[in-house]
């Protein structure tokens, strides 16, 4: 089986965004950057469907230069070769999901895929569309939020997360995409070997011939100012009980 | 149980990806390259990717770095900001008198303000373009002798839950051996402190003393400072018998590297290092530098200020000991990244003839203390042994001696003046006066309490796991808060460690891991020597983007 995992590079969750002055973008230039987790366990998955079924896993980027750090990390855990979809606009947060994804497809189209996985979504931008438009560009079936994968006869079985804890088995043909969830399976960490073996595996650079226009504008961002308020209800139990119950009634409206 | 481990043979590892380690990386290559020679070297760091955990103020004499990359500039080095001016002040209460001319160990013409996160990313990326290997998130756990002999360190197992249970992601650490081990595990390193212990290498040297440095990187708007602009500062908030003073570097017109340094050998159990930092950036002439600007970075990290009488002999069989886990660095003139990086390269040299000559063992590896002496590492620091320990006479005794000393090249009637180990100076706590903690409001504008501050620090760690604070809490539960009233919850610039109720009405410590910022001030500092710090799971810790 030939599988490809597409990874993004994101900015930590540590990192402190902040937007920059034309307050349509963020000031990328102060952020750390990491592999998307949902991206990872979209790369987990695709490494035991190996060990299982065999064949080859390749780890596919579209990012600027610095965005070779996945690959690397990728290829650590045990990927086979890596694709570099190399622009210096395919940043964090300035290119929507329609360019990240029509990069990707141009780049991934020829090599013929049995399997493409992605993460469910994005840890920066949370769109959720990648993946998805991938498919649609590449003409193949998809699943999205995947908690179990099953091959079968040139074919898949897979479940599928839905809302208040209920799933969904959906059949689908090979070739196919399916988006992961993260919490599918159990990360494994890189080995020292796997680190000096990444080192003599390909990454193949692409550039993009041309970038689609963003289908998104970012017309204003901002950053969510803490409006949290503690507030000290006094009297005795029975009082303080009823206004309570009023307060979440008529100001916080979690009670109907 | 080793028999599941992977082993790895090379013939040097290097403990610790920072100036010294990378220093000695390079150098390692660039003498294979010269002597055409296959020599594989290994470089183990545990942050999440090189440079991560480095924290400085950081103003670098460029000696070094010029020595080893000669072409730095052209190579793109982060190293831009040149220094344009040096000011020395004295801070009283809320005045401050300037210094009539600049010490001259504090002049900084010729030299950079930097971020040494950056010159540590560099560096490592330097080193893995000349194929050496570099493996972030390892951590070395363990130091492995055969006899007197170093033979290599293990790494950490990965993939244990809180209670010591194995998860189904566990991966037992790696053994690797080399024929030459250098420790660059910097300050209290865990290995050279275990090394130590277990070796007689700093026997005859004076106990190490350490500071607390830490540091916020700010935002502000143009105008408060050139870039390239140096502010030293003595005095307020510190008391004289207390260490310490505070930094402002402005790394560009709008961006400030702020910092306090206090000695880890104060008396008074009631201090808290944070909170006089606070008091510092409240003071006129520091708030005016920083108000309507933000704050964007923090971290902290100890700093050995002992100086010369504290090296301890640098080399044993099969191992060598080398920037701040040593313990070089001036404390006259407040660098020690030249000096890392200078012994880091002066023990690859003396890694790499070793083994030419086929012979690590001690007889052979000796040859880095002297080397160390004569080249101008030695010359620098061996004029001011005696700086750190003459503070103990107080800040107006130690400026004395500091400035005499420049005149005697650091000779004295008592040479080496005494010392002992920081955490013995704590005294009792006062019976019935309260800790002074707490009567700094924070702000969250210009002043920030540790918890808020702990979370620009980038620190994350595998909340799954056990503490990497080993302490003996029977201590901490029972005599601690009569004798010094739990000075743990202050000294810790992290909010480490918490005093809260027990069950039934006792108090209990708790210690909150994953605040932790890998500073090692408790493992120095805690007066009952209770609290071993060991590395937690690999790619753990802060993340000091800029710092």
């Amino acid at each position: 089986m030939k599988i490809a995992v597409c990874i993004r590079h994101v900015p930590t969750r540590e990192w402190q965004p902040r937007v920059d002055d034309s307050g349509r973008a963020l000031r990328e230039q102060d952020a750390s950057y990491e592999m998307n987790e949902p991206d990872a366990y979209a790369l987990e998955e695709a490494l035991r469907l190996r060990e299982k079924h065999s064949g080859e896993v390749v780890v596919c980027t579209a990012g600027p230069s610095r965005a070779a750090q996945v690959l690397r990390e990728a290829l650590a855990r045990g990927a086979d070769r890596a694709i570099h979809v190399e622009d210096d606009r395919l940043v964090s947060i300035s290119t929507d999901s329609f360019v990240v994804a029509g990069a990707l497809a141009d780049a991934l189209r020829d090599e013929r895929f049995d399997l493409l996985l992605t993460g469910l979504q994005s840890d920066d931008q949370g769109a959720a569309q990648t993946g998805v438009i991938l498919a649609e560009r590449l003409g193949l079936p998809h699943a999205t939020i995947v908690m179990d994968v099953q091959v079968g006869d040139g074919a898949l079985r897979v479940k599928r997360e839905l809302e208040g804890g209920w799933f969904q088995w959906v059949a689908l043909p090979l070739p196919a995409l399916l988006t992961i969830q993260s919490g599918i399976n159990q990360l494994r960490y890189a080995t020292l070997k796997g680190i000096m073996a990444a080192k003599k595996k390909e990454i193949r650079k692409v550039t993009p011939a041309s970038l689609a226009a963003p289908r998104l504008a970012i017309v204003t961002l901002d950053v969510p100012r803490k409006t949290k308020k503690t507030e000290i209800i006094s009297g005795t139990p029975g009082d303080a009980a009823t206004q309570l119950v009023r307060k979440l009634k008529e100001d916080a409206r979690v009670l109907a | 149980m080793t028999g599941d481990r992977e082993t790895l043979d090379v013939d040097v590892l290097i403990v610790g990806g920072g100036p010294a380690g990378l220093s000695a990386a390079l150098r390692l290559a660039q003498l294979r390259a010269a002597g055409k020679t296959a020599l594989n070297v290994a470089v183990l760091e545990k942050a999440r990717e090189p440079g991560a955990h480095l924290l400085s103020g950081a103003v670098l004499d460029p000696r070094a770095l010029a020595e080893l990359i000669p072409d730095f500039e052209s190579r793109g080095a982060p190293i831009t900001c040149k220094v344009s001016e040096d000011r020395v002040l004295f801070l009283t209460r809320t005045g401050k008198i300037r210094f009539p001319f600049t010490p001259p160990p504090l002049n900084n013409h010729g030299h950079f303000i930097i971020s040494v996160q950056q010159l540590g990313k560099w560096m490592s990326g330097l080193a893995e373009a000349e194929g050496i290997d570099i493996f972030p998130e390892f951590a070395a756990v363990e130091l492995l002798m055969e006899g007197a002999r170093v033979v290599g360190v293990r790494t950490g197992d990965r993939g244990i839950g809180k209670h010591g249970d194995r998860k189904p992601s566990f991966e037992p650490g790696v053994e690797i051996r080399a024929k030459v081990t250098i420790l660059a595990d910097g300050v209290r390193g865990n290995v050279t402190k275990t090394l130590m212990r277990r070796t007689s290498i700093a026997a005859d040297a004076q106990p190490q003393v350490f500071a607390l440095g830490i540091k916020e990187l700010w935002e502000v708007p143009p105008g408060r400072l050139a870039a390239g602009a140096v502010v030293h500062t003595m005095g307020y908030p510190l008391d004289q018998r207390t260490f310490g003073g505070g930094f402002v570097y402005a790394l560009s017109a709008t961006q400030l590297s702020v910092g306090f340094v206090v000695g880890l050998d104060y008396e008074d159990p009631g201090f808290d290092p944070h909170e006089a930092f606070q008091k510092f950036k409240m003071h006129p002439a520091i708030r005016a530098l920083l108000v309507g600007g933000e704050m964007i970075r923090y971290g902290a990290k100890a700093l050995p200020e002992g100086g010369w009488h504290t090296l301890p002999h640098c080399s044993v069989d099969g191992a060598m000991v080398v920037g701040d886990a040593a313990g070089f660095l001036n404390s006259l003139r407040l660098k020690g990244i030249h000096l890392a990086m200078k012994t880091g390269m002066l023990a690859a040299e003396t890694a790499f003839e070793a083994l030419q000559a086929g012979d690590t063992s001690v007889k052979q590896l000796r040859t880095f203390d002297e080397r160390m002496r004569g080249s101008w590492v030695g010359a620098e620091m061996r004029p001011v042994r005696n700086v750190h320990q003459s503070f103990r006479y107080g800040l107006f005794g130690g400026l004395a001696f500091s400035g005499l000393s420049l005149l005697t090249r650091g000779a004295w009637v008592r040479d080496p003046i005494p010392s002992e180990p920081g955490h013995v100076r704590m005294r009792r706590r006062i019976e019935g006066r309260e800790p002074d903690a707490g009567d700094v409001e924070p702000d969250r504008m210009l002043t920030f309490d540790k918890v808020t501050n702990v979370h620009v620090s980038g620190t994350r760690h595998r909340e799954d796991q056990p503490s990497h604070l080993l302490v003996h809490t029977e201590v901490c539960n029972t005599i601690c808060g009569d004798e010094y009233g739990h000075p743990c919850v202050r000294f810790c610039p992290a909010d480490v460690y918490e005093i809260v109720p027990g069950e039934r009405g006792e108090t209990r410590l708790q210690i909150n891991a994953s605040n932790c910022v890998h500073c090692k001030t408790c493992d120095i500092i805690d007066p009952y020597q209770v609290i071993t710090w060991v590395p937690p799971e690999g790619g753990g810790g802060p993340r000091y983007e800029g710092m």
